[in-house]
């Protein structure tokens, strides 16, 4: 009884402060940049993400096996990982642009599964014999862990292709508009300068802050994404071994398997285009944002359909 | 001019079709000779001046070379006619393996393996073709042409084995050989290759790039390797690198797809896999049960052992709900010796001899009961069609005269091996009994008592040469991943008097790479007093 309480108790407050933080990134981004905001919200992320590994951890304890085993537990997992994401450069470099994705990405998919829209209850459940094994620990991590970088870098990806493509649609437009359709990034960048800057003519200005902008965006996801595929990798081949050595064959062209194929080789893709010089940039950031729909096919979309070896991962919308 | 050219008309060299116009050819690779064009070339030059210097400019490259080997005079063509076959046979390779190479094809293959596979779970596999007929008929297409013709023809009812699926993979292993031949080999042998930066400029021209005021490149040097970096100093210059394997790591990604691909198909020829279910107490002999997958599969000495099912159990949850079932198996060999004894459980198969018997499924056979104290009589029991993973079985005791065309019984519905749900004659509920409870039940006069539920136990077997390869290249593929993540980076110095010039570059991790650089750099530390420099 404890323990369900007092997974409450960190859901709840997870939830809210990862509210807060989004909060206060909006204020920041209206504003001017001060630095108490900041520094608050990465230490409201600490605490979510302290409240997540409590919540995982209390559940483990409670049901006596890994949390692991259905889609509410496989989602509260995503937003531990997200919420790692968002740390772990944090404490190498202290500020970089994918807080806001990586903030913004933990309360939407904390808010989902917390959310009445799947119709089961988040009560632990019990294992089935199959799922019964050590490999569970190693594949599922590895693969959610996986998906929470690529999205991670793929949403870097679909902004960077939003900022360039942008200035298409609002060439017309006069430098007023310009100005108040600035994103947040750009802001932020434009904060960070020094003031002796903004002497210069204001247009040249932009461009040139914005073109350095969309470059870092550019690494970040190229960094992001091939962290991913690393972790994509493991978890694929560890899942072929599992089920080699439960059910006698590692690959059997279930819908999830091959789906996880298909955002295996299209993050491949995505990394070979960014050998070739002419085809970096935006083109590379096409293939990533195909990548981000994929990816959600690959979790979401099979598992609607119920069938396969992977049904435990199965959900019914309480309104269809 | 002809004796130059002819010296060794018999390596073929496809660089020099891009310099056509030049007679007197500058070796451009390592090698001295003269290359196969050269042969046709110093021919024509001997029997028909002018015009023949036309044609073989206007054979460049994109014309076939074979063609201007056949152009040859035959008298000419007879002396050297082997080796020119060999030629053409290199040549054409050559051409073959940089079609091959070429990254947009090979992104095409990719791209159309995805979708086919898309495709693949889109489209019901394995049916008959009336299902097909059915779904996809050709009065309402889909998209307007998307018939049932379409996915028979193409085989798309069984796309993970059909020619198109398994012709474009072939390629993209052609491709994956040919870009690692090609491209990435060389590249890794520039890689390797390093020299001195000997000029200021050149330093402070490169992506990242600082200047140490008061500093000695020794100290730099010593800082750079404690950070991991391997040193090179030479004089007033420095070299420094990290992260080499980064290089390497991708070579090693391609091998090992190249390993999985080749043990895949080992498998798939030269694999057996059979599935039975075999009630508690009952034996099969392993060759029966296994079928061969493809046309290389032999059968070995294993296959003459026996299987015995010893026992079938299930363990279950408080809730009542099936936690893990179980079998206890003997083996025993053609001479009736037992040689292997095991329980076996999902997710715990048994090896024996390359067979290896998975346990996947269970089912119940027979239920054993006393009637009226008569018996044991043992009933057979039937699984009963429901929704989804649940599982129902039934059995049905005929009471009164069971060769009427109305036969009337009581009907008994299990769930699993726990207790069995009794119905009357009519249908109506009547009561629940555990086997072995020995707690009889009085249904319509009779009385009914179940000893026993009998399961039986869903075994897979199955041996596959392929899988040591298919691990090993699993492992492959994990580790090189991994490495590949690691970025080369580079560092050059130079020592200005008292000014240490420093540089770097790096292929991967360009976001983090002024940061960490700034970090290296700010620890050198500074020199304010000339003796120290002397001694450095």
């Amino acid at each position: 009884m404890i323990f369900s309480t007092l997974e409450h108790i960190l859901t709840h407050i997870s939830f809210s402060i990862v509210s807060i933080v989004i909060t206060l990134h909006f204020i920041t981004l209206l504003g001017n940049e001060t630095i108490k905001p900041y520094d608050s919200s990465e230490k409201g992320m600490i605490a979510t993400f302290l409240c997540l590994t409590g919540l995982l951890m209390t559940r483990w304890i409670y049901s006596g096996h890994f949390p692991l085993s259905d889609l509410y537990e496989s989602l509260i997992f995503l937003s531990w990982s997200f919420s790692l994401i968002h740390i772990v450069p944090y404490f190498k470099i202290r500020k970089n642009d994918l807080t806001t994705i990586t903030a913004s990405s933990t309360i939407f998919t904390q808010g989902f599964a917390t959310s009445g829209l799947l119709n089961e209850i988040h009560k632990p459940t019990i294992l089935v014999p199959a799922l019964q094994s050590e490999w569970l620990i190693m594949h599922v991590s590895m693969m959610i862990l996986s998906y929470a970088a690529l999205l991670c870098g793929s949403l870097l990806s679909v902004a960077l292709l939003v900022i360039t493509f942008r200035k298409i649609f609002y060439s017309s437009k006069s430098n007023n508009l310009l100005n108040e359709s600035f994103s947040f990034g750009e802001i932020q960048y434009k904060n960070e300068r020094n003031k002796i800057f903004q002497k210069t003519s204001f247009f040249s200005d932009k461009n040139y802050y914005k073109a350095q902008f969309i470059q870092q965006l550019d690494y970040w996801s190229y960094r992001v994404i091939s962290l991913g595929f690393i972790f994509l990798t493991i978890g694929i081949l560890s899942g072929a071994v599992w089920a080699n050595e439960a059910w006698g064959s590692y690959w059997s062209w279930d819908p999830k398997e091959t789906w996880a194929f298909i955002t295996w080789i299209v993050f491949a893709i995505y990394l070979h285009t960014r050998t070739k010089k002419n085809l970096q940039g935006a083109n590379s950031a096409i293939v990533a944002t195909l990548g981000f729909l994929i990816i959600w096919i690959c979790y979401f979309g099979v598992n609607l359909l119920g069938i396969g070896l992977h049904s435990y991962g199965s959900f019914t919308l309480t309104y269809s | 001019m002809e004796t130059l050219l002819t010296l060794n008309p018999l390596k073929p060299q496809p660089h020099l079709f891009k310099y056509p116009n030049s007679r007197t050819y500058t070796p451009i690779s390592n090698n001295n000779n003269c290359r196969g064009l050269c042969t046709s070339v110093s021919c024509k030059l001997s029997s028909q001046p002018s015009k023949d210097t036309t044609k073989n400019k206007v054979v460049v490259p994109g014309a076939a070379p074979s063609l201007s080997e056949d152009n040859e005079p035959p008298a000419v063509v007879e002396s050297r006619s082997k080796n020119s076959t060999g030629v053409v046979v290199k040549r054409l390779s050559k051409r073959v393996l940089s079609f091959l190479a070429n990254l947009p094809l090979a992104l095409g293959e990719m791209f159309t393996i995805a979708g086919l596979m898309a495709l693949g779970t889109a489209i019901d596999q394995g049916e008959n073709p009336e299902y097909y007929f059915q779904k996809y008929p050709e009065d309402n297409p889909i998209l307007g042409f998307f018939t049932w013709r379409w996915i028979l023809t193409l085989g798309f009812d069984h796309m993970f084995s059909s020619p198109v699926f398994l012709g474009t993979l072939v390629l993209l292993a052609a491709s994956l050989m040919a870009c690692t031949y090609t491209t990435q080999i060389p590249m890794v042998k520039v890689a390797r290759r390093w020299s001195f930066l000997h000029s200021a400029n050149t330093i402070r021209k490169l992506e990242f790039s600082d200047s140490l005021p008061k500093a000695s490149i020794q100290d730099l040097g010593v800082i750079l390797s404690g950070s991991g970096y391997e040193v090179f100093l030479k004089g007033p210059s420095l070299y420094a690198f990290k992260g080499l394997a980064g290089r390497f790591a991708p070579i090693g990604v391609h091998i090992a797809l190249l390993l999985i691909m080749g043990g895949g198909t080992y498998s798939a020829i030269g694999s057996f896999k059979g599935s039975v279910t075999v009630p508690q107490g009952l034996n099969f002999v392993m060759g029966d049960v296994l079928g061969p997958n493809g046309f290389l599969s032999t059968p070995t000495e294993a296959f003459n052992t026996e299987v015995h099912v010893n026992r079938f159990y299930m363990d279950y949850y408080d809730s009542g709900e099936v936690s893990q079932f179980h079998t206890d198996l003997s083996l025993f060999d053609i001479d009736g010796k037992e040689v292997m004894r095991k329980t076996i459980s999902v997710n715990d198969p048994l090896r024996y001899e390359g067979v290896t018997i998975y346990q996947t499924d269970w089912s119940i056979s027979a239920l054993q009961i006393l009637k009226d104290d008569e018996g044991p009589y043992n009933l057979a029991v039937a699984p009963l069609t429901v929704n989804g993973d649940k599982k129902l079985y039934g059995s049905f005791l005929p009471v009164g005269n069971a060769d009427s065309t109305n036969v009337k019984g009581i009907s008994m519905l299990l769930r699993d091996l726990q207790s069995v749900v009794l119905y009357d004659e009519e249908g109506k509920f009547a009561g629940v009994r555990r086997p072995n409870s020995k707690l009889p039940i009085e249904i319509n006069g009779t009385k009914i008592e179940i000893v026993d539920a009998i399961g039986s136990s869903g075994l897979d077997m199955k041996t596959d040469p392929g899988v040591p390869i298919v691990y090993a290249g699993f492992g492959a593929l994990m580790l090189t991943t991994c490495i590949s993540y690691l970025s080369h980076t580079q560092i050059w110095a130079l020592q200005d008097g008292t000014t240490v010039v420093v540089g770097g570059k790096t292929n991967r991790a360009k976001i983090e790479f002024p940061d960490e650089m700034n970090r290296v750099l700010d620890r050198v530390p500074e020199i304010n007093e000339p003796s120290d420099v002397i001694c450095g």
